[in-house]
């Protein structure tokens, strides 16, 4: 096999992978800040997709301003979520999975009744392709491997770098001794929580040109997510870089040799493998 | 724990059970009352065996993998070497108990969030291989059809609707009379002292391990059984029938109805089975309000319907001690 093949599969799995890391990021934060997992998370990037359909598909607004739309209105969704139910399950692991279920289930129904069940599509913001000695890439892939790129280093400055970062750090390793120490974390888990849905809304609107956009939508990236996470280390930002960046490898080389099936059965065979070697994750503390 | 409700004595509810099902096809013979009934007396064996391994402190999201385990089994010992549904449906059971210690063994290695992830994963590689390998053998994505109903027994043909739900009422009142005596024993102190203290239970001498692998066995070899029911009644299998639908609605009816008491999955499995009956009306506007009460539910009885009486005893006895006499301590 020559190597531009190899390189040009590479290519193709980290580009949507990137994509599906924002995704985890999201996950991984809302699990550290209030140790519970968040099925509904994948709804929160349909939402995303949604207000871009709306935004640059239909009322024709400039494609930035789209997903900056895209990011601020599922952020103040996922603010909401947490203040009206998720606060009330900090830690209550199996409470807040079915919790999580049920508003899966609303927020589809009601994009549902809103949208219709057809499918939508949203137009390419970008074309043209880029040919780099025998790889293929195009533009609109690129554009969003670079944004999510941004996104996520965003996130690591804000949280290494920043007070209300450093809250919320603090919180993710012990909540208990965060507000001893005058950290407020109610306003830290609603924040939390925003940014990570935020993150989850930015993917949706990035991958709504790629993808067709449906109420079902959210649920291929929640389970990409959540192989990443487990990959990465659940709580753990680079962690989360690192499975993605592991499971776009996989995906892009494994179709090389594999069918589509056997791919996503060795996904699950590498979350089990990590779960048992170190069930912390690649990347994940003790 | 077993004995906050012991007030209502676990062989009476038991009976009780027994006669609610044997009553029912009396009242009606309605094939549509009794597909559904047969659908929840089936759920019932597969979620009073999930909260019994949740009564370790543990949910297991590869429960519905164990049933695909013995439906597959059942289904093919029957088509492929000719054996009869009676021998099919316990060799599947065993099969599903024989993956399990394994995968068991494996997976109780890990706790909390990460076993419910390990056993995601489980559950997700088992429906792929349901669905894409062995396509000769399993059927692949169009399924395994044709599969033969049970043969006739002591003169009894199991082809109608009665019969099938008469069948699946006594598995599951066999299987019923196997938690609750386990619920009552040794077992279910030592499952009780787990959740609530796996490290305390560990350094009292509980096996903890040995404890948690024995509900996981059982559960499982459970699962098998209805598993291989429903092979021989649905007639054709999908992968589908295995995946993460099916078993978060398990999940859904036991969480709801209760986990704390045995007969919590009782009641979630059989009112929320007869609210989306009645609800399917609805259309869109089902899993709107579907998910709507899950949440309510969650946020305001966090322990699950079966709360309910104790609560509203307890909020009785607050309003009577309250109207009694003002300022005493009515915290007890």
């Amino acid at each position: 096999m020559s190597l531009s093949l190899l390189v040009q599969a590479l290519l193709n799995g980290f580009g949507l992978a990137m994509a599906y890391v924002l995704v985890a990021l999201g996950l991984t934060l809302i699990f550290s800040i209030l140790e519970i997992i968040n099925f509904a998370h994948g709804e929160f990037y349909m939402v995303g997709a949604f207000v871009a359909y709306l935004a640059f598909g239909v009322w024709g607004l400039p494609y930035v301003v789209a997903l900056l739309a895209a990011i601020i209105c599922v952020a103040a969704a996922g603010v909401v979520a947490e203040r009206l139910v998720f606060r009330h399950l900090r830690g209550k692991t199996l409470n807040a999975f079915i919790v999580s279920l049920g508003l899966l289930w609303v927020m589809q129904a009601a994009a549902q009744l809103v949208f219709g069940v057809q499918d939508k599509s949203v137009p390419s913001a970008f074309s043209g392709i880029v040919r780099l000695s025998g790889v293929v890439i195009s533009v609109e892939r690129l554009a969003v491997t670079l944004a999510a790129a941004t996104l996520i280093v965003a996130l690591y400055a804000f949280l290494e770098h920043t007070r209300t970062g450093r809250a919320m750090r603090a919180t993710a390793q012990d909540a208990d001794a965060a507000a001893l120490l005058g950290v407020n974390i109610e306003a830290v888990s609603a924040l939390g929580f925003g940014v990570g849905c935020g993150l989850a809304g930015a993917s949706g609107a990035l991958l709504a040109p790629i993808f067709s956009v449906s109420p079902s939508m959210g649920a291929l990236p929640v389970l990409k997510a959540f192989i990443i996470i487990i990959i990465g280390g659940m709580g753990s930002l680079p962690g989360a870089v690192l499975g993605g960046l592991l499971l776009g490898a996989l995906e892009g080389v494994g179709t090389l040799f594999f069918s589509s099936a056997a791919v996503n059965l060795l996904g699950f065979l590498m979350v089990i493998a990590v779960l048992l070697l170190r069930p912390r994750g690649l990347l994940g503390g003790t | 724990m077993a004995p906050r409700h012991a007030a209502v004595s676990p062989l009476l509810a038991l009976g009780l059970l027994a006669l609610a099902g044997v009553v029912l096809p009396l009242v009606t013979r309605d094939s549509y009352y009794l597909d559904v009934a047969t659908t929840i007396v089936m759920s019932l064996l597969l979620t009073m065996s999930l909260r019994m391994q949740i009564s370790t402190g543990q949910l297991n999201m590869a429960h519905i993998s164990f049933m695909g385990i013995g439906a597959y089994t059942s289904a093919l010992l029957a088509m492929r070497a000719g054996l009869s549904f009676w021998l099919t449906l316990w060799v599947g059971a065993l099969v599903a108990a024989a993956f399990a210690v394994p995968i068991g063994a494996i997976a109780l290695r890990l706790t909390g969030p990460y076993y419910f992830l390990i056993t995601f994963a489980f559950s997700e590689v088992a429906r792929l291989i349901f669905n894409n390998f062995f396509v000769d053998l399993l059927g692949g994505p169009s399924g395994l059809v044709e599969i033969p109903p049970p043969r006739p027994l002591l003169g009894v043909a199991f082809t109608g609707k009665l019969e099938q739900y008469c069948l699946m009422l006594a598995l599951f009142l066999l299987g019923a009379a196997i938690l609750v005596r386990l619920e009552y024993s040794r077992f279910g102190l030592a499952a009780g002292a787990i959740r609530q203290g796996e490290l305390l239970s560990a350094t009292l001498g509980v096996d903890v391990l040995r404890y948690k692998l024995t509900a996981f066995v059982l559960g499982s070899a459970m699962a098998g059984v209805a598993g291989g029911f429903f092979a021989h009644s649905h007639r054709v299998l999908h992968s589908s029938d295995f995946g993460l639908e099916p078993m978060v609605q398990l999940v859904i009816f036991t969480v709801i109805g209760g986990v704390g008491s045995i007969w919590g999955p009782v009641i979630g499995t059989v009112l929320m089975t007869v609210a989306s009956e009645l609800m399917r009306e609805l259309r869109h506007y089902e899993t709107l309000v579907f998910g709507l009460v899950l949440i309510l539910i969650m946020l305001f009885l966090p322990d699950g319907l079966v709360s309910v009486p104790s609560r509203l005893v307890r909020a009785l006895a607050r309003t009577r001690a309250r109207r009694g006499a003002i300022g005493v301590d009515v915290a007890t």
